[in-house]
């Protein structure tokens, strides 16, 4: 089969695709901390005496994660405003709605990662006087830092890759950009690998970056 | 006034009585051993002491101060986390798994009570902690991290952690169990130097021989309860407990 390439198209639409690729940083870095802080909410709450508490946020968790994210940025941007009367652009819209999808996950990394640290160091640390307080801030917290760190990474390039589908309520991110302009000049495959490729660029380094803090940390307190 | 105190000591797991009732003193200076099989309570006992678990009933006194809770009319309530912050750093515990802190170093394991719950300058804390590491002969280990340390080195580390917190006695909770034999010695002969330095020591034990040459008391645990207290001569020799001569037996054949 013959195809006859021309990626000249993609420099040609290149500041385009570059605003795009802004939007989806942007999108992707608002829905990180947003979600971080949540998830961090949830996970010390999850854990608390208060009750009731532990049933609504467990309830809540396992419900947001087994919803198809799609279905509920879509529910957010079409029901609520039917439901309440809210009425929110489709920026804001993606990163409430990715925020709380991408906290469930947060929150349970970061859960995971306290309640990984062994029994033994807070003892420790209650036994030359430390309040609970100052086992969370000197022992407990930087250890699981260490433990969170890599899934945190993971979840973070999970949410730069979800951002894709706020092309479903128009927010100009890069993938609808570039299929915006495919529909224009009839050129998809050029368009879309130049899409994986900016999305490739984009994560690509953040990973490597992860892996070296990762293995420094390694190589400074276990080897 | 005893150092320490320890008053109608009762502890339960739910249907569980680890303690059933424990009545002993440690006088300033004195080491005091606590020996028994697995599950007789040593442990907890132990624990109890530095309200590291809550008794169920009964007291604890340290210099006559209530440990973890205190009078309210007739009632005893948990006593401000800072209160039991200072009690526990007067005694100071020593774990058997060590417990050190992988992302510090020895010197920063050692400086951190100090620091933070005592809040000494970092320079006097650093002086004080090197003291501490030098005492247990690992001064030029001061910035190494523990996993590069030996089971031996790290429990000396978890003894210079106590030390640096200048304690009114020092737990320790079967502080050579988890050793390999050879290194078992380098351990016994630190705690027996504090020992002779006159500090007040309270020790879980297996090692037999070590609570017969190095205590000045020692406490035989059977079931939950006190079941044999002496001196070494008293518990490892003369006395006529069939308990005590039974498991006594068992470790010197």
């Amino acid at each position: 089969m013959e195809y006859d390439w021309n990626f000249a198209i993609v420099w040609d639409y290149r500041m385009v695709l570059l605003r795009g690729l802004g939007q989806t940083v942007l999108l992707a870095g608002i829905t990180i901390v947003l979600s971080t802080i949540l998830g961090l909410v949830l996970a010390t709450l999850r854990d608390s005496r208060i009750p009731l508490v532990y049933p609504v946020l467990s309830t809540f968790v396992s419900v947001v994660r087994a919803v198809p994210v799609l279905v509920l940025l879509v529910w957010m941007y079409y029901c609520l405003p039917i439901l309440t009367g809210l009425k929110m652009n489709g920026f804001t819209t993606v990163t409430i709605a990715l925020s709380i999808y991408s906290a469930a996950f947060y929150s349970e990394i970061f859960r995971g990662g306290i309640r990984s640290i062994d029994r033994g160091m807070i003892e420790a640390g209650q036994s030359v006087g430390m309040t609970r307080g100052q086992v969370f801030q000197r022992i407990v917290g930087p250890l699981a830092f260490q433990r969170i760190f890599p899934p945190f990474v993971n979840q973070c390039i999970l949410v730069l890759k979800n951002t894709t589908l706020a092309g479903y309520v128009a927010v100009p991110e890069l993938l609808y950009l570039g299929q915006q302009i495919s529909v224009r000049t009839f050129r998809p495959l050029e368009l879309l690998t130049a899409v994986a490729v900016l999305f490739i660029v984009t994560i690509v380094p953040l990973t490597l970056l992860a892996e070296h803090i990762e293995k420094t940390f390694h190589n400074k307190y276990y080897r | 006034m005893p150092l320490l105190e320890v008053r109608d000591l009762h502890k339960s797991y739910g249907a569980l009585d680890v303690l059933k009732g424990i009545d002993l003193t440690v006088d300033p200076g004195e080491i005091v051993g606590f020996i028994g099989a697995s599950g007789s309570g040593k442990s907890t006992l132990l624990r109890c002491m530095n309200h590291m678990e809550v008794p169920t009933k009964g007291i604890v006194m340290l210099e006559g101060e209530i440990v973890g809770v205190t009078h309210k009319g007739d009632r005893l309530v948990p006593r401000p986390a800072r209160d039991l912050s200072q009690q526990r750093r007067k005694m100071a515990m020593v774990f058997q798994h060590f417990n050190l802190w992988p992302h510090k170093t020895t010197l920063e394991n050692v400086m951190e009570g100090p620091v933070t719950v005592q809040k000494i300058p970092k320079a006097e804390a650093r002086d004080r902690a090197l003291a501490a590491l030098k005492r247990v002969g690992l001064k030029e280990k001061a910035d190494t991290y523990p996993s590069r340390l030996s089971g031996g080195q790290q429990q000396r580390v978890g003894i210079a952690r106590a030390l640096a917190l200048q304690p009114q006695v020092i737990l320790f909770d079967e502080p050579t169990s988890a050793l390999d034999p050879e290194l078992v010695n380098e351990v016994l002969n630190v705690i027996r130097s504090l020992g002779e330095d006159g500090i007040t020591l309270v020790i879980v034990t297996h090692e037999m021989r070590f609570a017969r040459e190095v205590c000045d008391k020692v406490i035989f645990l059977d079931e939950g309860r006190v079941a044999d207290m002496g001196s070494p001569d008293h518990i490892f020799g003369t006395t006529e407990n069939p308990r005590t001569r039974a498991f006594v037996q068992n470790y010197f054949g």
